[in-house]
């Protein structure tokens, strides 16, 4: 490939966005950032690079291989980060550590990750969400996922749901039985698979049976309303495990009481990420999408990395794959068009009417009459100065057949009235 | 309620899965013919027809709900989708076949091996974990001749009967994946339609059960 055809493309996997679609995007950004504000959430910006060590922190295997390395001067290891807990965890364990409890942030910003693109998935992409650092409490898990339903439901989608799961009740039912790292990612994949032939496979090839065996062959089908908390009871005797059921079940009952119920469900298969999450953990769905659009939980073991371990829970929803459901709101046009003359009346109008909060566009190419007309008009334009003279203009208004004349001074106090 | 959309593959499984799907319940008008898509009598299905290897694609985006699909299409990509049951039905196996008098040789100590074959990722993965070093060379179909005309030593390709490659004077080496047609399914569509899902995949389960009960 000559570097002519190199310049005009863009990397593979990588996106632009315009017209009604970027509007879309910062319109659903403002939307997520004013909710977090709302429940005490406070801006964090953080730096899109930073070095290997810290970004792979926790990284499952697949992350690590993921991420876009390059070197420094010094020819140490950078990376482009791959998502925007690892950066907030370093800035809380290295900085805010003292301060008080609970800290509540919330971030956006782009995220990059070398993959195949394939459903839902860019190399570069935008998490917008937030982290709750400091509490364990299941009223804090809670808090959590009312904000994450919160989200859910701004972008206008018929249903939605959030599945919530809990990885410490497996961990517990496996604890102490020397599973390998590469056993447990082995289950795990199984498990995330709902393959029955292949969790039984997996169980054989690691000699688990008994109890074991049946809890886990068992949790794919462990997913609905609380029942699936008694049913899971029934499987295990694990003093440990029911801990881990009495917490999941506390935060239902809990959302419960804000009327989130209907929007839940209880799902113990869902056991992805089992190394990083130390508790609940949960993924949001909306309809007409395949793939989920948010994903969070409890990681108690990130910022011990960085600094004093301290609980955190949070979430993430990636702003793409929502605007692939958002409904969309189209594009506005200019309030005012207004030819760029050197008429004083026609400048101060320009001024007046931005301070009102009205969008004015200036006439830049030197059209007039039904050129500019036709053009300004079928870009969304609600109203078109068409010429001037310093004293009175043409006015021609989206929706009516011929141009009005009136002063400057008339057109001012009808300004007044467009910003209300 | 909206019929469920499943992908169906065409070619070799489809009347195989067509045949299962109607004693699970979901059958169809003897007459699709050529369609590409029609829905079940009861209305609870409505089926796609896709090339097989396009199937777990409409079902990872969410497009089909369901689908069928060979395990050895679905392990040769990289596809996010839940597998809940082997169907039985397509039972076949990817195996590493060649020439005869590759039968005994150490494939280790042979540098510069090539080897043709319409899944390159699974031959890569193969040979990687057995420490053999070989050249993978993609072909699209009628992978036997690779060896006969000099292409490859040795081929990587589904195995049947073997009727194919004793025609083609090669035997079969090793057998690196057993495979079956397997019904896959969407996440999210298994999330927000738990109940519906779980029910085809019981009353799809009771169908192989009754087939393997009658075999025996």
């Amino acid at each position: 490939m000559d570097n002519i055809a190199l310049r005009r493309q863009r990397p593979l996997g990588l996106t632009d966005l315009f017209g009604e679609q970027a509007a879309a995007y910062a319109g659903l950004e403002r939307t997520l950032i004013e909710q977090f504000e709302r429940w005490g959430y406070r801006r964090v910006v953080l730096p899109t690079i930073g070095y290997d060590e810290t970004l792979s922190t926790q990284a499952s295997p697949r992350l690590r291989e993921q991420l876009y390395r390059f070197f420094d001067r010094d020819g140490r290891e950078l990376a482009l980060r791959p998502d925007m807990t690892v950066p907030v965890a370093r800035l809380v364990g290295t900085t805010l550590y003292d301060q008080p409890f609970p800290q509540r942030f919330y971030y956006t910003g782009k995220v990059f990750r070398y993959e195949q693109p394939q459903a839902g998935q860019r190399r570069e992409f935008t998490q917008v969400g937030i982290e709750l650092i400091g509490a364990a409490s299941a009223e804090a898990d809670a808090e959590t996922i009312a904000v994450a339903i919160e989200a859910l439901s701004t972008l206008g989608v018929d249903t939605f749901q959030i599945n919530l799961g809990q990885v410490e009740f497996l961990k517990s039912i496996l604890n102490g039985r020397g599973l390998s790292a590469e056993a447990l990612f082995a289950l795990e994949q199984a498990i995330s698979r709902k393959s029955h032939v292949e969790i039984q496979h997996t169980l054989d090839a690691l000699e688990i049976g008994g109890e074991v065996a049946e809890v886990v062959l068992a949790l794919p089908g462990l997913c609905g309303d609380l029942d699936v908390i008694a049913r899971a009871r029934h499987l295990t005797a694990s003093p440990a495990a029911h801990h881990a059921l009495d917490h999941l079940a506390h935060v239902y009952e809990l959302l419960t009481l804000d009327g989130h119920a209907a929007h839940l469900i209880l799902d113990l298969g869902e056991v992805r990420s089992m190394d990083y999450y130390t508790g609940i953990s949960f993924h949001g769905y909306v309809s007409g999408l395949g793939f989920h659009v948010l994903s969070g939980g409890r990681y108690d073991r990130l910022i011990g990395h960085f600094g004093p371990d301290l609980p955190a829970v949070g979430f993430a929803m990636s702003i793409e794959r929502a605007l692939l459901v958002a409904t969309k709101s189209a594009l506005k046009g200019a309030d005012l068009v207004l030819p760029a003359c050197e008429h004083a009346a026609c400048r101060r109008l320009a001024r007046l009417a931005r301070s009102l909060g009205l969008r004015v566009e200036l006439e830049l190419l030197g059209r007039s009459g039904d050129a500019l007309a036709n053009d300004a008009l079928a870009r969304g334009a609600d109203h078109v100065v068409l010429s001037c003279d310093g004293e009175r203009c043409l006015l021609m208004d989206a929706g009516s057949a011929k141009p009005r004349e009136l002063t400057y001074d008339a057109l001012e106090a009808e300004v007044r009235t467009w910003s209300r | 309620m909206e019929p469920l959309t499943f992908a169906l593959p065409k070619g070799r499984l489809q009347e195989e899965v067509l045949a299962l799907l109607s004693e699970a319940g979901y059958a169809t008008d003897a007459d699709v013919g050529r369609r590409l898509v029609f829905q079940d009598r009861s209305g609870e299905l409505r089926f796609i027809m896709a090339k097989p290897s396009d199937v777990p694609t409409y079902v990872e985006y969410g497009a089909a709900a369901l689908g069928a699909v060979g395990l050895d299409v679905l392990r040769e990509g990289n596809w996010d989708v839940l597998e809940p049951l082997g169907l039985n039905v397509g039972v076949c196996r990817l195996s590493l076949a060649g020439p005869a008098e590759w039968r005994d040789r150490n494939l280790r100590l042979h540098s510069g091996l090539r080897v043709a074959s319409k899944y390159p990722r699974l031959a890569h993965d193969y040979f990687q974990a057995q420490g053999i070093s070989a050249e993978i060379i993609y072909l699209d179909g009628s992978v036997e001749l690779a060896p006969a005309v000099g292409l490859a030593d040795l081929l990587v390709d589904m195995v049947q009967s073997g009727r194919t490659l004793v025609e083609n004077g090669l035997v079969e080496l090793q057998i690196i994946l057993p495979s079956e047609a397997v019904l896959i399914v969407n996440r999210a569509a298994h999330k927000m339609q738990f109940a519906r899902i779980e029910a085809i995949v019981d009353r799809l389960a009771a169908a192989v059960v009754r087939r393997k009960r009658m075999a025996v």
